[in-house]
Formats: structure tokens, C-alpha cells, sequence
């Protein structure tokens, strides 16, 4: 049994059109999942569904065996944490040390034992000359490090990023993807919702969303063996990745697009 | 916009900073009450001395909480003035009879030009303003030529004098008061103690720990959400409209279409918050863990004594009728 069960899970908001339909989903311990989707897609009411923010139409989420219900919710969000899109709107505290500490003061863990850890996590996100700082004197990727060390402190088994860096300077972006990636080598499962293709890139399986269904379920390799499931899916290709794939249309082999190449430049 | 900072606490190491928060609200509680109790000049000139002597104490800036003064200093004025002018008591001191004419008025409407213009050097502003007053002063008593429109008879009363100083002294104790409290201690302690102090509120229904976080969260967010009004502002400016222009029917019309998408962001990050917020385990009303411990220790008794002793006193001065 997988760590994380989604079984025929469907959502709609009040009488409107059913947002997720028929979810089927397993995440296993310590994987790396991207969900794709474009705008309206349903992948940041899926994570809201995992946390127990919202709850389903039908359909069940299981986390560890257990099942996501009013009486388990409390449970299950100590294994679970969310880093959302905008880094000021789920700053907590007044300081630093007031934010990662909000979500141990409601697990009532002891006074001394948080002071330990904010230490200790404030360094592992690289803030601990910030812990008294205040958000204003803050950018938003220092705010979503600090967001990160706040769920670490909580010691949960997954991460969810709700779209944690569109909201950053490419800059940030990368610094954040660095230490994402840290948290998955440490162990922890990582779910990251993104509509950006070189981001979900990063991890191990791809799911992509395409208006509230699964339309693709696989690992990062195959999904780049087909560039027109993203098209299909709304979403847009990386440069990059665009201009390999229009190359290798023209060119099968690596001779033929060496050729093309040089004949593009002659012509000009 | 970026770096405001809530609140006026400055950082320091005086022994203000060492005590528990609760100390300082209850004390300065206590000691407004006994300022308010005291009955003579005499007496509020002495407390007058032992708030100097506090700030000297705890190593703070006179200057910074003069500083403090600032905002409330037309409130000040406006105390004086109504006192002199409305308490009719004692014997009298000034009976001046004041002229409006021609070439008094004009000699007026000159004289405020050249104040109005004067203030925009921005130093010294409090100097001009009472050199303005006195110059208003001398010309309506000294420049009676030209035709006369009407006359008014300025009577200044020994009691209004007394009264205006005693006020305005009993106002200054008050605000240097609660400015130390806010100079020395952090938003967070001061919700902090509030809280704490609030506690025997539960057995009637009000939860001090929502409270508490109810204020810390508003404290957090004023600086996002002014930095919100002004980019809102400069989006409107960048179409043509412009808050700082215009009559007051646009101004009023400019401040409604600021307010309304304000609301409506706010109300959106307050989804967003209440989300973040119960995604990191939080259930209003269930028992929290701090991350600070408040402790009363040996300088909070003393400065409790203290507070005390100076109660008595002003009850004393009060009911014996010293000075």
C-alpha cells in the first residue's frame, strides 16, 4: 500500500461544474511528484483536498492507512505541510521566530524544545541571521524558506508547494528548487503543483491535470518522449525544449540536423 | 513604504527592557490613576520630576519621547487655549481690549501668508507657530488705525492660567507615560502581557489567546496592507486619477474607489491566511504553547513596590491636602 491513497475522488465547489473528476492517485514514501495543469485545472483544489481544507464530493484520500475524515483531520495534517503561492499571505507571525514557531505553539510542543528547533531549522533554510526580523524587511523567497522551516519544524512526512515560486524572481525560484531538492534527498515526499513544465522537471513522476482529470500519469522520461501531451494539456513548453522539438521534427538524425543547420545559416 | 516598523519600541538595555511586560502595562495603569489623583501644580511638577527621573533611570532619550510629543502637540495647544480663555475664576490678570481693522485685518492676512509661507522650511515649525500667535496678538492689540469693525476684550482669569498649566502638565506625565511603555517593549511582548493579563476573561466567555492573536495578526499585517493602498494609489495615479487633487467631492470619490479594492484583497488574503493557518495544525480555541515564558522576577517586585508606594503617596498629597 502506498503511502498517500487518492481513490475516485471528485470535488465541485457549490453548484457549480465539477472541478475534479475521478481522481485516482498513489503516491508512494520519499517520491518527488509534479502535478501539471494549466489555469482552472483543478491541481490547487487537489491540494487543498489533501490537507482536509476542503472535503470531497466523493471518493476517499488514505494517508498511512488512515482516512481523511473530521475526526482524522487533525491527525493527518501533522504528516502533512503546504507551502502556498503567496509568501505574504501565509506569514503568521510578526517575527521570523514568531512564524516557525506558529505551527509548533499549536502542536503544544514546550517552550525550550521550539527554541532549539527554530535554531536548528532557521539554519538548514539559511535564516538564522533573520529571526528577528519582521516580513516587511523580507523578499518573498526568504518568506517561503521561512514557511518551509515552519512545516520542517513540525517534522511532517510531505511537502506539498502549492505554486510556492510563481510568485518569486527567478533568482529565488532557484534558490528555492536547491533546497526542494535537499528535502528530497533527505527523505521527504515531495508534491509540487506547478503549471511550469522546467520546474516539474525535477522530479520523479509527472501527473498531469488536464480540466480536473488525470490525462497523464507517468515518469519524468516518458513524458518527454511526448511533447504533445503538454500541448494537449494547455501547457507551455520551455524554449528550450520547444526548439529541440521542432528541430527533431525536421531533422530524424543527428546528421540530417547538423545538414539543416548548416543550410539555415548559408541561407541567411 | 517597505520598512515600517509597528510600534515605537527602540532597542535598548535600561532596566525598562528587563521587566515583564505585565509589570509595565499594570504600573503605568497605576501610575496614570495616581497622576489623575493629584490636586496641585505643585504636585504634578513633582511628578513631573519623577517621570524625568524614570527616563534618566532606564537610559531613555528625552529628546525621543519628546519626539512622541509631536502628534498630539495641536491637542496640547487647543487644551491651553480653551482653558484660558473659558475659565472665568480668581482674580483677573490681562484685560486687553483687541481691534479688528482695516488695517489691522489686512496687517493679518499679510502676517499669515508670511507664517504659512515660513512653515514650509519645515525647521522650527512649533517656533513659528507661537511666534505667529504672539504676532497675531500684538497686531490686534496695537493697530487700532483705519475704520474699526468690531472690538473683543481678552481677559485672562488666575485660575484659567492655573488650570491650562495643570492640564497640559497632567496630559504631558500621561503620554510620557505610556510612551516609555511603548518605547521599551516589543508589540509581541506587549500582546503578550496582554494576553496573560487577560486571562480571568475566559470565565465569562472571551478567550485572551484568540484575542492576543487577533492583535498580533493585525499588527502584522498594516505594513502589507498600506504597501497594498499604495500601490492601488500609483495603478490610479497611472490612470489619470489623483487623490492628492481635486475637490473634496473627487477626494472623497478617490478614497471610496481605494477602499473598495482594498476590501476585496484583504478579504482574499484573509482566505488565504485562515487556509495557511489551519493547514499548520491550528484550531481556534484549543490550548497553544508560547515561545516565550514571562517571568516576574526580582526587579518586577521592586518596580511593583514602587508603583505602590508612589500610589500612596498621591493619595496621600490628595487626602491631606500637602502642597
Amino acid at each position: 500500500m502506498a503511502y498517500l491513497d487518492i481513490e475516485h475522488l471528485h470535488f465541485q465547489y457549490s453548484s457549480k461544474r465539477m472541478v475534479l473528476k475521478d481522481i485516482n492517485l498513489s503516491i508512494n514514501k520519499g517520491e518527488w511528484i509534479a502535478i501539471l495543469g494549466h489555469n482552472g485545472s483543478g491541481k490547487s483544489t487537489l491540494a487543498k483536498l489533501i490537507v482536509g481544507l476542503l472535503s470531497p464530493k466523493e471518493g476517499s484520500i488514505i494517508i498511512e492507512g488512515q482516512k481523511l475524515s473530521d475526526e482524522t483531520v487533525y491527525d493527518i495534517r501533522k504528516k502533512i505541510g503546504i507551502v502556498f503561492q503567496n509568501p505574504d499571505n501565509q506569514f503568521v507571525g510578526v517575527t521570523v521566530r514568531d512564524d516557525i514557531a506558529f505551527g509548533m505553539e499549536n502542536l503544544q510542543i514546550p517552550a525550550t524544545e521550539m527554541l532549539e528547533k527554530i535554531d536548528f531549522y532557521a539554519q538548514k533554510v539559511g535564516m538564522e541571521q533573520f529571526l528577528d526580523k519582521e516580513p516587511s524587511q523580507l523578499s518573498g523567497g526568504q518568506k517561503q524558506r521561512i514557511a518551509i522551516a515552519g512545516i520542517l519544524a513540525m517534522q511532517t512526512d510531505i511537502i506539498i508547494f502549492d505554486e510556492a515560486t510563481s510568485m518569486l524572481d527567478p533568482g529565488s525560484r532557484a534558490e528555492l528548487m536547491e533546497y526542494i531538492k535537499e528535502l528530497h534527498r533527505e527523505g521527504l515526499t515531495i508534491i509540487m503543483i506547478t503549471h511550469d513544465i522546467e520546474e516539474a522537471l525535477f522530479a520523479d513522476r509527472m501527473i498531469i491535470l488536464k480540466s480536473g482529470e488525470i490525462y497523464q500519469d507517468c515518469e519524468i522520461s516518458v513524458a518527454l518522449r511526448h511533447p504533445e501531451w503538454f500541448e494537449e494539456a494547455y501547457l507551455e513548453l520551455p524554449t528550450a525544449m520547444r526548439i529541440y522539438y521542432d528541430l527533431r521534427q525536421d531533422g530524424e538524425t543527428y546528421q540530417e540536423l547538423e545538414e539543416y543547420l548548416w543550410e539555415f545559416s548559408l541561407k541567411k | 513604504m517597505k520598512n515600517i516598523i509597528i510600534g515605537q519600541y527602540i532597542p535598548g538595555t535600561g532596566f525598562l527592557y528587563k521587566l515583564d511586560p505585565r509589570t509595565k502595562i499594570i504600573a503605568v495603569l497605576i501610575l496614570m490613576v495616581a497622576v489623575f489623583l493629584l490636586k496641585s501644580i505643585t504636585q504634578l511638577m513633582i511628578a513631573f520630576g519623577i517621570a524625568i527621573i524614570i527616563l534618566i533611570i532606564g537610559k531613555i532619550s528625552i529628546v525621543r519621547v519628546a519626539r512622541g510629543l509631536k502628534p498630539i502637540f495641536i491637542l496640547l495647544v487647543f487644551t491651553f487655549v480653551f482653558q484660558i480663555f473659558f475659565n472665568k475664576e480668581g482674580t483677573v490678570w490681562v484685560d486687553e481690549t483687541l481691534t479688528f481693522s482695516l488695517v489691522s485685518l489686512i496687517v493679518l492676512v499679510a502676517w499669515t501668508i508670511v507664517w504659512r509661507l515660513l512653515t514650509k522650511l519645515k525647521k522650527f515649525k512649533m517656533m513659528l507657530f507661537f511666534l505667529y500667535i504672539a504676532g497675531v496678538y500684538l497686531i490686534l492689540r496695537y493697530l487700532t488705525y483705519g475704520t474699526i469693525f468690531s472690538t473683543f476684550n481678552f481677559v485672562v482669569h488666575e485660575k484659567g492660567v492655573e488650570m491650562s498649566i495643570f492640564v497640559v502638565i497632567r496630559l504631558l506625565i500621561i503620554i510620557t507615560l505610556s510612551t516609555v511603555l511603548t518605547l521599551t517593549t516589543k508589540p509581541t511582548d506587549l500582546t503578550q502581557g496582554i494576553e496573560k493579563l487577560m486571562r480571568p476573561l475566559k470565565y465569562i466567555g472571551i478567550s485572551s489567546d484568540d484575542f492576543a492573536l487577533i492583535i498580533s495578526i493585525s499588527l502584522r499585517y498594516i505594513p502589507t496592507i498600506l504597501d497594498e493602498a499604495n500601490k492601488i494609489m500609483l495603478a490610479q495615479a497611472s490612470r489619470g486619477a489623483d487623490i492628492a487633487e481635486g475637490k473634496l467631492k473627487d477626494k472623497i470619490k478617490q478614497i471610496i474607489s481605494l477602499l473598495v479594492p482594498m476590501f476585496i484583497i484583504a478579504f482574499k488574503r484573509s482566505e488565504d491566511l485562515a487556509d495557511a493557518m489551519e493547514s499548520r495544525n491550528f484550531v481556534p480555541g484549543r490550548e497553544r504553547t508560547r515561545i516565550y515564558d514571562l517571568h516576574f522576577g526580582l526587579l518586577d517586585l521592586m518596580v511593583a513596590l514602587m508603583t505602590i508606594g508612589l500610589l500612596t503617596g498621591s493619595i496621600m498629597a490628595r487626602v491631606l491636602w500637602i502642597g
